[in-house]
């Protein structure tokens, strides 16, 4: 392939054989044709394994579908979405979903805020301290979650025996045997994997803030808090708005933590919709109404997520410009 | 199939010997199915639930394949059993079965209600219908509108276990003797008496273990969840069920904190760590036991569940496991046949396999359950008595989901475990503290869901 760049237009030198007949065979391509060229591959894979199956799910979300039955498959129109409205665990595991992301959020943040700005300071040793931080979020979710489960043992974990150890507490506590617990459990491991997302975020945000902003606040005689307050959150608002944004569409369609941890109990007492939406397909083979459930989801994500980039202003400042 | 005398190409044939010949060779052929060769190659793959049984009868499969299929190998892929059904919808679903599933009797049923197995009936013509073990019934593993699916692999039942040094030391009366209240009354005095143990263990999760454990006192109080006689209506909201769960209810206060989110692992290791005085378990704990607890192991002994006190039936949960082969996209149909039979005509096998893990997997055809090398195993002299009630006297009080009451085969039952009913049932009491009338309510929506959404497989 020949790529025309436009230099030494003025120079003509002649071309050698092989290069000619490959002229021959493929024409001059544009720069546009070059890109399209070069991100087509990903236009491709991201059509056939992200818009398709989305397709087919919206398909599916009107059809009765048993995987073990493909003859009796038929068009339900919206059935499948009358059922998961006025199924009550439907609602439970979207309010549960809801307490779910809302804190995990809630705390990744003030957790990634806060350890970001003990980060951005230039001490010895910080930078392996900051490779460190990113451990548990390279780690597969499977691998954390089973090493939770140990952890959070009622007879040999290691947060009982150290609780009891410091008689913190008498007896050991049940981490995954009631609903409260079991909530809290999972919030805890979502924080705990994903903070240091939040973390990287900030932190490399923090690091472009030019030092002259403290400078000039300091001389106005701002204090630490009131430099954050004035400098430090103005310059992150755009950075945490991305950051909340993904980081709950993400945990709001997490599945493998909460399944992995608990499956959604003891009852269904963290069963979010992704849960919801594998037991519906799955264990009761109603793939309609799993796929339904995706759809609903996918719905309301976006919704939400519109609504928080227009309240929360951003781009605007860009706009402006 | 080698021919029985090597032709010649130089041989002068008449028509009327070639003839002969091809008929002769086609009867043999028919007759003598479990000695054709097969010239396939590739791997059967077989599935089993987690023990080291599987493994065994998949030995005994490749023993046939060196003689008889060179090319082939069996393969045991061991399927967790909260996983096995998902497991199995899933790749039925995708159209890659294995070669051969052994599997508990609910999920078998269904699979042969679904019209998703090959039918045995040769295979149980072959292996011989006249062997089966007293008490035992071709239906029990899985007959269907005539037609033998399942052929047995073994029946297992839960039972009460109990630490006969911790009853003996409270001068507790002997469990055989029980009935609920007793039961009760003994987990009460255990949990008082002995502060670092449970009186009782089962398991109380939203799993397969707890839809079990449940069915077993349900069927105890005289209950059901479909009635078989009926056209399957659901019978679940009754005053029977009311009853069971009243009394899981009432257990619950002498079980670890944990059990709520028990499956059958964590029964096991709560009997196994001495965290539990009784528990409900089949035989697993035993072998468990006998080889990483060897004075729980002595102290430890099997009985017949405790009587309801107003049926007086003391119903366990039987798995009559049996194996079956799926009927589509499964290239090794025949082989699997042929193998399977192989190792179910073998009674030196079928003894190892029940020796493997001792006394989970009880014997099912007269002359392995008879056999003298049978009774060679250390907890033939050490457990003569538990191994005795896992085997035989069990029998008197077999129940399943998959045939309730062995009241006839329900296809249901699979898919009511794959949406774990019965133990959501439980948890609406014990979690969500919803009246036990209740929670039977509503399980009996969710059962009658199942039904309408499934008719077809009774229709």
């Amino acid at each position: 392939m020949l790529i025309d760049t436009g230099a030494g237009r003025g120079s003509p030198t002649p071309l050698p054989a092989s290069r000619s007949s490959a002229r021959r065979w493929f024409p001059e391509l544009s720069d546009n044709t070059v890109g399209l060229l070069f991100i087509a591959p990903f236009i491709v894979t991201g059509l056939f394994f992200m818009v398709y199956p989305v397709i087919e799910a919206v398909r599916m979300a009107f059809f009765s579908y048993n995987p073990l039955r493909p003859e009796v498959t038929r068009y339900v129109g919206l059935a499948n979405f009358q059922f998961i409205l006025s199924d009550p665990l439907f609602w439970d595991a979207f309010l549960q979903g809801t307490v779910w992301t809302l804190l995990s959020i809630l705390f990744q943040t003030l957790l990634g805020v806060s350890i970001a700005l003990l980060l951005n300071r230039t001490l010895p040793g910080i930078a392996v301290f900051r490779g460190l931080l990113l451990f548990p979020y390279i780690v597969p979710t499977v691998v954390i979650a089973l090493i939770w489960r140990w952890i959070f043992n009622p007879e040999i974990g290691v947060v009982n025996y150290a609780l009891i150890a410091t008689r913190l507490v008498d007896t050991p506590i049940y981490w995954l045997s009631t609903p409260d617990m079991a909530m809290a459990s999972t919030i805890l491991l979502n924080v705990w994997k994903y903070t240091p997302f939040v973390v990287i975020c900030v932190l490399a945000r923090l690091q472009s803030v030019p030092q002259e902003l403290y400078d000039a606040a300091r001389v106005d005689g701002a204090g630490a808090f009131r430099r954050f307050l004035d400098v430090t959150l103005p310059q992150l608002r755009e950075v945490l708005i991305v950051v909340v944004v993904f980081r709950t569409i993400w945990t709001f369609n997490k599945f493998e933590e909460i399944y992995l941890l608990t499956k959604g109990g003891p009852g269904t007492s963290t069963f979010n919709l992704a849960v919801y939406s594998f037991e519906q397909s799955i264990a009761s083979l109603k793939l309609g109404v799993g796929a339904a459930t995706g759809v609903v989801m996918m719905v309301m994500l976006l919704i939400g997520s519109i609504v928080y980039l227009r309240v929360s202003g951003f781009g605007r400042e860009e706009a402006g410009a | 199939m080698r021919p029985s005398r090597p032709i010649s190409a130089k041989s002068c044939i008449h028509r009327r010997d070639f003839l002969a010949s091809g008929a002769a060779l086609a009867l043999v052929t028919s007759g003598h199915r479990s000695n054709a060769q097969s010239s396939k190659t590739g791997t059967v793959r077989v599935w089993g639930e987690p023990g080291p049984y599987g493994g065994v009868a998949v030995a005994a499969m490749n023993e046939w394949a060196q003689k008889n299929a060179p090319g082939l190998k069996f393969e045991i892929e061991t399927i967790p059993w909260d996983g096995v059904y998902v497991k199995l919808m899933t790749d039925l679903a995708a159209r890659r079965p294995p070669g051969l599933i052994s599997v508990e009797s609910p999920i078998a049923m269904q699979l042969m209600a679904e019209g998703l197995l090959e039918p045995l009936d040769d295979v149980s013509q072959t292996v011989g219908r006249d062997r089966l073990a007293d008490k035992l019934k071709w239906e029990y593993f899985g007959a269907w509108t005539s037609k033998q699916y399942i052929m047995p692999a073994h029946h297992q039942p839960h039972l009460l276990l109990v630490r006969t040094d911790i009853s003996k030391e409270l001068g507790l009366s002997d469990p055989d003797g029980w009935s609920w209240n007793d039961l009760a009354n003994a987990a009460r005095t255990i949990t008082q008496k002995k502060p670092e143990m449970a009186g009782i263990c089962m398991a109380l999760g939203r799993n397969l273990c707890t839809d079990y454990h449940f069915a077993a006192l349900l069927h105890q109080a005289g209950g059901k969840m479909f009635d078989q006689r009926n056209k399957f209506e659901v019978a679940f909201d009754s005053p029977e069920t009311a009853e069971a769960l009243e009394f899981v209810r009432e257990l619950q206060q002498f079980m670890p904190k944990g059990a709520v989110e028990y499956s059958f692992l964590q029964v096991v290791d709560a009997h196994v760590t001495g965290k539990t005085a009784m528990s409900f378990y089949w035989g697993r704990t035993l072998g468990r036991a006998a080889e990483e607890a060897k004075p729980i192991f002595e102290a430890t002994e099997a009985f017949n569940h405790a009587r309801n006190p107003r049926t007086t039936r003391r119903s366990n949960w039987n798995d009559f496991q049996g194996w079956c082969i799926p009927a589509r996209n499964n290239p090794f149909v025949e082989e699997a046949k042929q193998a399977l039979t192989y190792y179910l005509k073998s009674t030196p096998w079928l003894v190892k396999y029940c020796h493997s893990l001792m006394p989970n997997v009880a014997p099912v055809f007269k002359d392995q359950a008879e056999s003298a090398e049978l009774r060679n195993h250390p907890f033939y002299q050490s457990k003569a008595r538990t191994v005795d009630t896992y085997f035989n006297t069990s029998l008197e009080h077999a129940s399943s989901t998959a045939n309730e009451l062995l009241q006839g085969v329900n296809p249901f039952a699979g898919i009511v475990h794959g949406r774990s009913i019965l133990a959501q049932t439980v948890q609406k009491v014990m979690i969500d503290k919803m009246s036990p009338r209740d929670a039977a309510k509503w399980g009996a929506r969710e059962l009658d869901s199942v039904r309408k959404e499934n008719i077809q497989l009774v229709n």
